[in-house]
């Protein structure tokens, strides 16, 4: 006759590592990069950004401050002397403004990739002397290639952030963690689409830098009068788009 | 010379060319070129360079290696010997060997047929065996000898020496005590060339650039061992390719961070070559160092963990191979009130050196109202880059350091990204449109500036706008200006 098993204590139990709590989120073997907001941090794995995967951010409008969401974590990395590369940026980045969030411009690299984003980025994240690596892969870009970046990336500790449309919310993505954007009243509405770990319940209202230069003294700015022709010079040699 | 497959079919040397073509109709004959051959074993002798510094030449066809002192570097002889045969074999060079302590012991061993490795010990009991056509005496000397009935070289080795000069010459019996040991053997060192020029023929005109990168394999393989014998590494080196009508391209090659390391340049080279499209098919390569730097000696850490992957630069000079010059920029600020003119785009592998090498312009001036607060949190040692200074920055340094607090001020009421050219917004009832009614956040920020570059082609020009922050009803923060055209859209405050 078999004896029946002793009652085992259940903080034993819950300390198996086969047994996972239903309210627990995944723990990064790299340690996350803080992110500078303290109730992002709470909601992401580990604690901050990932390094090793990848991580999207969706974003349809820009100019609502999905940038400096970032801007904290990508001054620590440049501070401690790490690399950054922007990948096929659709805009040009304004070095005084980089510089003055703390990014270090001479460890900041653009690289104007064309057709070949994909094979741009596997190739840096692959090559492990970047800390940071952020693209902008072209619409079409199909769950095979992010496959391959999603390898390239793991096991290094770099942070790999690619930034898409927000249609692509419904295309599946290897990317363990995905985040939408949207501009909130006067802060940015961050909803985390995907992580390791339970669904998070609603988005995140977050305050992020705004460039508001005077703020509450002159809540309406007047434009001047236009200016006079009299003393224009050249000025039809302005490009306009 | 016949090779394998031609001795196989029964061609040997000695008989008319008519004669070896009826063996073997499908022989492909080609003419010996003593100055090839010679270049040839002189490149070959360069790439050896990485397992010894002391080589000696024996043309037509001999390299001698001095590998004593190299043994326990290497660990071992069997190590140098494996990774020599395999890069021969890499090269498309068929090579017989032998080690000995003496080194016409190891010719003659070599020639003989032997892969055989021997140690002083046991020299005398191998060479004995050698038949006594081995050594290459002439034809009088070996006609004697077999007329004396001696046919091995150890029987000769233990005739009396007087008596054995008188009748075959002071020449054999010389070197008979040489193999053996018992004169000394001076060789002429081979001495690496003070520039590095190297140049090949290729065996049959190349169409396709590819192709080419096997060929320029060797031509690396000889330019990395000739940097290792020397000790420097190459910073530029151009690649020419000889068309036989027309000029000859030239493809110039270079290196982030001055460079020894084989694979790097291969890597590199292949890259290069599938971009390039050849206008004529190619005869000749020749590869040229032109930038050299020296080799400074670093000492690995005791409890080290080795870093995969290959560092940013050598990652970066792929890329830049890969997609064009310009592609790849690192950016830094200019001292300029135009937003179009303040950022300054460098080109990332070009101008890395003139700013961070160790052979850095040292004529720089630091500005005296450089704040060493900001320079020491802002140009923080970088990783990868042995020497770099932190006051030896470049631009950025002159651009932070005139005026380090008002233009941090300045950056941070500018947008993280501008527009290539200003967008022209369609203005309704006296205010601007982007996706909505744009609201005026901040008062007029009037920037006027750049009268010297007007009407220069391609330059900015003269400005004068009116810049505010700009808010429309989805949430986006703008920058725009007007001038005296209207509204325009400049830059995105992400």
């Amino acid at each position: 006759m078999t004896a029946m098993p002793l009652p085992v204590a259940l903080a034993d139990v819950l300390a198996r590592g086969d047994v996972w709590r239903g309210d627990t989120l995944a723990s990064l073997q790299d340690s996350a990069i803080p992110s500078g907001h303290a109730e992002l941090d709470a909601e992401l794995p580990g604690g901050g950004w990932p390094r090793g995967n990848l991580t999207e951010i969706l974003v349809d409008r820009s100019g609502v401050g999905e940038m400096s969401l970032l801007l904290p974590a990508l001054a620590r990395l440049s501070a401690a002397g790490g690399w950054l590369a922007l990948v096929a940026p659709p805009w040009l980045p304004h070095a005084p403004a980089w510089a003055a969030a703390g990014v270090a411009l001479e460890r900041l690299v653009v690289v104007r990739a064309g057709k070949q984003v994909g094979w741009c980025v596997e190739q840096l994240l692959a090559c492990g002397g970047f800390a940071g690596v952020l693209a902008w892969p072209e619409a079409g870009i199909d769950a095979r290639a992010l496959r391959r970046l999603q390898v390239a990336a793991e096991g290094r500790p770099v942070f790999a952030c690619l930034w898409r449309p927000t249609v692509a919310f419904r295309a599946p993505s290897p990317a363990p963690l995905r985040l939408a954007l949207a501009a909130g009243d006067n802060d940015l509405s961050v909803r985390i689409v995907k992580r390791r770990g339970r669904p998070v319940s609603g988005p995140l209202a977050l305050s992020v830098p705004r460039p508001l230069a005077f703020a509450g003294r002159n809540p309406r700015a007047v434009a001047g009068p236009a200016f006079s022709a009299v003393a224009d010079r050249g000025l039809a040699a302005a490009p306009a788009a | 010379m016949a090779d394998a497959a031609a001795v196989a079919a029964g061609v040997c040397t000695g008989q008319k060319l008519s004669t070896a073509l009826g063996l073997q109709p499908g022989l492909a004959v080609f003419e010996r070129d003593a100055g090839r051959e010679r270049q040839a074993l002189e490149n070959l002798a360069c790439w050896v360079g990485r397992f010894t510094p002391t080589i000696s030449l024996q043309p037509p066809d001999t390299l001698l290696l001095e590998i004593g002192g190299c043994l326990r570097l290497f660990g071992g002889a069997e190590t140098i010997i494996a990774a020599v045969l395999a890069g021969c074999a890499e090269q498309s060079y068929s090579a017989r060997w032998a080690a000995a302590p003496t080194p016409l012991g190891a010719r003659w061993l070599a020639r003989a047929g032997g892969s055989i490795k021997v140690d002083a010990a046991g020299l005398p009991a191998v060479l004995a065996p050698l038949p006594c056509r081995v050594p290459g005496w002439p034809g009088e000397v070996t006609n004697r000898l077999e007329s004396f009935g001696l046919k091995r070289l150890g029987e000769l080795y233990q005739m009396p020496g007087a008596g054995l000069r008188r009748r075959i010459g002071n020449g054999p019996v010389d070197d008979l005590l040489r193999a053996w040991g018992d004169l000394p053997d001076p060789q002429q060192a081979f001495v690496f060339p003070e520039s590095f020029a190297v140049s090949i023929e290729l065996p049959a005109r190349v169409e396709h650039a590819e192709a080419l990168v096997f060929a320029g394999q060797r031509l690396f393989a000889a330019l990395a061992g000739w940097l290792h014998g020397r000790q420097l590494l190459v910073r530029r080196c151009t690649l020419q390719l000889s068309h036989d009508d027309g000029p000859p391209t030239a493809l110039a090659l270079n290196f982030a961070e001055p460079a020894a390391d084989e694979g790097r340049f291969i890597r590199l080279l292949r890259e290069h070559l599938g971009r390039l499209q050849l206008s004529a098919p190619v005869e000749a390569l020749r590869l040229q160092a032109d930038e050299l730097v020296d080799k400074l000696g670093e000492s690995a850490h005791l409890f080290d963990q080795i870093v995969a992957g290959e560092g940013a630069l050598a990652c970066l000079e792929r890329l830049r191979a890969r997609l064009g010059e310009g592609a790849v920029q690192v950016l830094g600020g200019a001292a300029d009130h135009r937003p179009e003119c303040a950022t300054q785009a460098r080109d990332a592998v070009f101008d890395f050196g003139q700013n961070f090498g160790p052979t850095v312009a040292f004529g720089e001036k630091l500005d005296n109202s450089v704040r060493p607060e900001l320079v020491e949190g802002q140009f923080a040692r970088t990783q990868g880059l042995r020497q770099a200074q932190p006051e030896r920055s470049g631009i950025n340094q002159r651009f932070l350091g005139e005026q380090p607090a008002q233009t941090a001020v300045i950056g941070r009421h500018r947008p993280l990204w501008l527009l290539p050219t200003p967008q022209a917004l369609a203005e309704q009832a006296g205010s601007p449109h982007w996706h909505g009614q744009l609201k005026l956040l901040s008062r007029a920020e009037r920037l006027e500036s750049g009268w010297w570059d007007e009407g220069e082609g391609g330059a900015t020009g003269d400005l004068r706008r009116d810049y505010f922050v700009a808010c429309n009803p989805q949430g986006q923060r703008a920058w725009v200006f007007r001038n005296a055209e209207g509204w325009f859209l400049h830059g995105l405050f992400a």
